[in-house]
């Protein structure tokens, strides 16, 4: 009885961790959006999505795994800065409202388009990586080769925009223009370009996050399914605090933990509504977020 | 010289009201239907001649606004008589979208906030009518319907709460949040709700004798129950469209848009943020319990899978195609939404595509969000700025000629040029 409880435990943690860092990634390309250019892009989810779609399209009969990731990053890479130049660079400067409103309208667009050329029904990435369950000790362990890279890939991914941020020229110029604009220019960043690689990263990570999504083979990806993953990922980000890229990964992971939780002992319907109450009372206490450094806004 | 205007056009509206009682009390004797026709025809020809009085949009803003509603209102009932039952149903459903809109058009364009989650009110207000219905089935629909619009606002305060704090993206990504827990919350909760098969209504909303009696007997009960819906729908709409008038023209409502426009004003002035933002909310969320409700009656069952994120984005894409933050706007969004299936069926079928395929049933979608992308980005007023504006330019242009004019008489009196 004890061994069973420590084995529901453990695969609940597990479990949670493998859908947590799919919200990590989510919410940190949230954030490198929200960071560099002050929207929150609400289209994150369909553009991933469309990405992933293409890339099943150019390999589309089992050629291999790799190419076709490959393709839908590069894909993700170029739609996010088409995006950027085409149709967020109109919306610099203008009411909040406008940069919401026309990224849900791309949402839409995004999601009818595939849907009418790729159909509503799901769609998964053969991939060489086993689903089925490691066993350990005669209980199944809720962890499986391609949960492991899942993980792994996540973990990459984070591990790699954090050393880009961190330790690169490149990473210093994002920041900076993030942090100040005008005193960039003067120093001679060229912070057009550097908003649209904010956008190409961003979008690239999301890509990342539909692939797995994609990749599930219990799962597989349908023009939708990412509209449930964007909430999750963005109370995840609103939680940490959208300028946190740390605090976006830390609370993806735990919010993928313990909505497991829930959803082991109490019922899959109070995960979402277990997310959203957990959300109005982080954002009634502390409105930027945890992670947030600063409550300050320029008015 | 204006006094004279002012004169000739008050003799206008006086014989537009004889003309009125004339035009009725002919009818009234002639038409095998009498009264019934004549006393719309009367009415809408009175509040014609009430809305036209001059200078009282300054004087008495309030009565102009009942003149408005009463003519919208009974010319919508007096159609609605001729209508085939398929128009019917169209409008009912048209208006019911409306007065949803109008509580998104006050909570985005005049309070500045933004919410993707207004289809899931509309989906509360869906459910506690049904629900209602079914436990206390006696209770008259107004009640009922009053009801769900108070626990609508119930749940805008809920989840405004946190509004009081937030700004913009965050209240935007919350309320697509709630959007998208709705379906679960439905489930957790499917002793009550039936769960995604949705409820049925006990009994179907009957017309009252008096409408049945001035159809001939030949006229199905189907016809005249889609008429006294299509009817009701109006009616409420009517009613929604009066107050919100009012409120958009209140202390309230002018608050709110300093609250809009500059928040930290609006604080110095003494005006009271978190009170503004969650009575914004409140009226929103109840607005659209009232629409919500409305569907359940008209449809007579509620599926809670068509309150998804899909409806609530649509109802962006109508509010911001018609016009964010003005009245005409929502009023415009209801009836693109009631014709858009006729327009893309239309559409589909003169084209070739093929009607079952994929692409005709994604249409709306990509109309309703290229739509929404554009009137964003070109004429962010939407249709009713983009009127507006034409209106205006035409006005500026009349004003420059007279002056023109002016000028050019002057020159000739003094002999300059």
């Amino acid at each position: 009885m004890d061994a069973f409880l420590t084995s529901r435990i453990i695969s609940d943690i597990l479990e949670g961790l493998t859908n947590g860092v799919i919200y990590g990634l989510v919410a940190l390309s949230l954030v490198l959006i929200w960071r560099s250019t002050g929207i929150l892009n609400f289209a994150q989810g369909a553009m991933a999505m469309f990405s992933t779609y293409v890339g099943m399209i150019v390999f589309a009969h089992d050629v291999s795994y790799w190419p076709l990731v490959g393709i839908a990053i590069v894909f993700g890479f170029v739609l996010g800065g088409t995006t950027e130049r085409v149709l967020v660079r109109t919306l610099y400067g203008k009411p909040e409202i406008n940069p919401i409103v026309v990224m849900v309208g791309f949402l839409i667009v995004l999601e009818a388009v595939a849907a009418a050329i790729w159909s509503t029904s799901p769609r998964g990435i053969p991939n060489p990586f086993s689903p089925i369950d490691w066993q350990l000790g005669g209980h199944p362990l809720a962890l499986s080769a391609f949960s492991v890279y899942e993980i792994v890939t996540a973990l990459v991914v984070m591990t790699a925009v954090a050393v880009l941020f961190r330790f690169t020229k490149l990473g210093l110029q994002l920041r900076a223009s993030a942090l100040s604009p005008e005193v960039s220019r003067l120093l001679g960043v060229r912070v057009g370009r550097m908003l649209t690689l904010g956008w190409i990263l961003s979008t690239g990570v999301g890509t990342v996050s539909a692939v797995l999504v994609a990749s599930n083979f219990f799962t597989g990806l349908t023009p939708q399914e990412m509209d449930s993953i964007f909430a999750f990922g963005f109370i995840a980000a609103a939680i940490g605090g959208l300028d946190s890229p740390v605090g976006a990964i830390v609370s993806g992971i735990t919010l993928g933990i313990a909505l497991q939780f829930v959803g082991d002992y109490v019922n899959s319907n109070a995960i979402i509504l277990t997310a959203l109450i957990v959300l109005i009372i982080s954002l009634m206490l502390r409105p930027n977020g945890i992670f947030a450094k600063s409550a300050a806004r320029r008015v | 010289m204006e006094g004279v205007a002012l004169q000739r056009r008050s003799l206008i509206t006086g014989a537009l009201v004889v003309v009125a009682v004339v035009v009725s009390l002919v009818a009234a004797s002639r038409l095998r239907v009498g009264v019934a026709v004549a006393i719309p025809v009367a009415l809408a020809l009175i509040a014609v001649a009430v809305v036209t009085i001059p200078g009282l949009h300054d004087r008495h803003p309030v009565v102009l606004r009942a003149g408005v509603t009463v003519l919208l209102v009974d010319v919508g009932l007096f159609a609605t008589y001729f209508f085939p039952s398929f128009t019917n149903y169209n409008l009912a459903i048209g208006a019911a979208m409306a007065i949803a809109l109008l509580g998104l058009s006050f909570l985005t364009g005049v309070s500045g906030q933004i919410s993707i989650g207004n289809g899931a009110f509309m989906g509360v207000g869906a459910l506690i009518v049904a629900i209602w219905a079914n436990h206390h089935s006696s209770t008259p629909i107004v009640v009922t319907l009053l009801i769900a619009t108070a626990i609508g606002a119930l749940v805008g305060l809920v989840l405004g709460l946190p509004a009081t704090r937030l700004r913009g993206p965050y209240l935007a990504g919350m309320t697509l949040a709630f959007a998208v827990a709705f379906t679960a919350i439905v489930n957790a909760f499917s002793s009550w709700t039936g769960g995604d098969a949705g409820l049925q209504l006990p009994t179907a909303v009957t017309p009252p004798h008096w409408l049945t009696s001035l159809y001939s007997s030949q006229a199905s009960q189907l016809t005249v129950s889609s008429v006294w819906l299509a009817d009701i729908t109006i009616v409420a709409a009517g009613v929604a469209f009066f107050f919100m008038a009012n409120l958009f023209a209140s202390r309230i409502g002018r608050s709110m848009r300093l609250v809009r426009d500059n928040d930290v004003a609006a604080e110095l002035v003494g005006v009271s943020l978190p009170r503004a933002r969650v009575i914004a909310f409140m009226v929103s969320a109840a607005f659209a319990a009232l629409g919500g409700g409305l569907w359940t009656l008209v449809n007579n069952s509620v599926s809670p899978p068509e309150y998804s994120l899909a409806l609530s984005i649509t109802m962006l894409s109508l509010i911001v195609i018609g016009g964010i933050g003005t009245i005409p706007g929502a009023l415009i969004g209801g009836l693109i939404y009631a014709y858009s299936n006729t327009v893309i069926t239309w559409f589909t079928s003169h084209t070739g595509i093929n009607s079952q395929g994929n692409l005709a049933s994604q249409l709306p979608g990509i109309v309703f969000g290229g739509l929404l992308i554009l009137t964003m980005i070109f004429a962010p007023l939407g249709l009713t700025g983009a009127v507006r504006r034409l209106w205006s330019h035409f006005r500026a242009r009349r004003a420059a000629r007279l002056a023109l004019v002016g000028t050019a008489t002057y020159a000739r009196h003094t002999g300059n040029s």
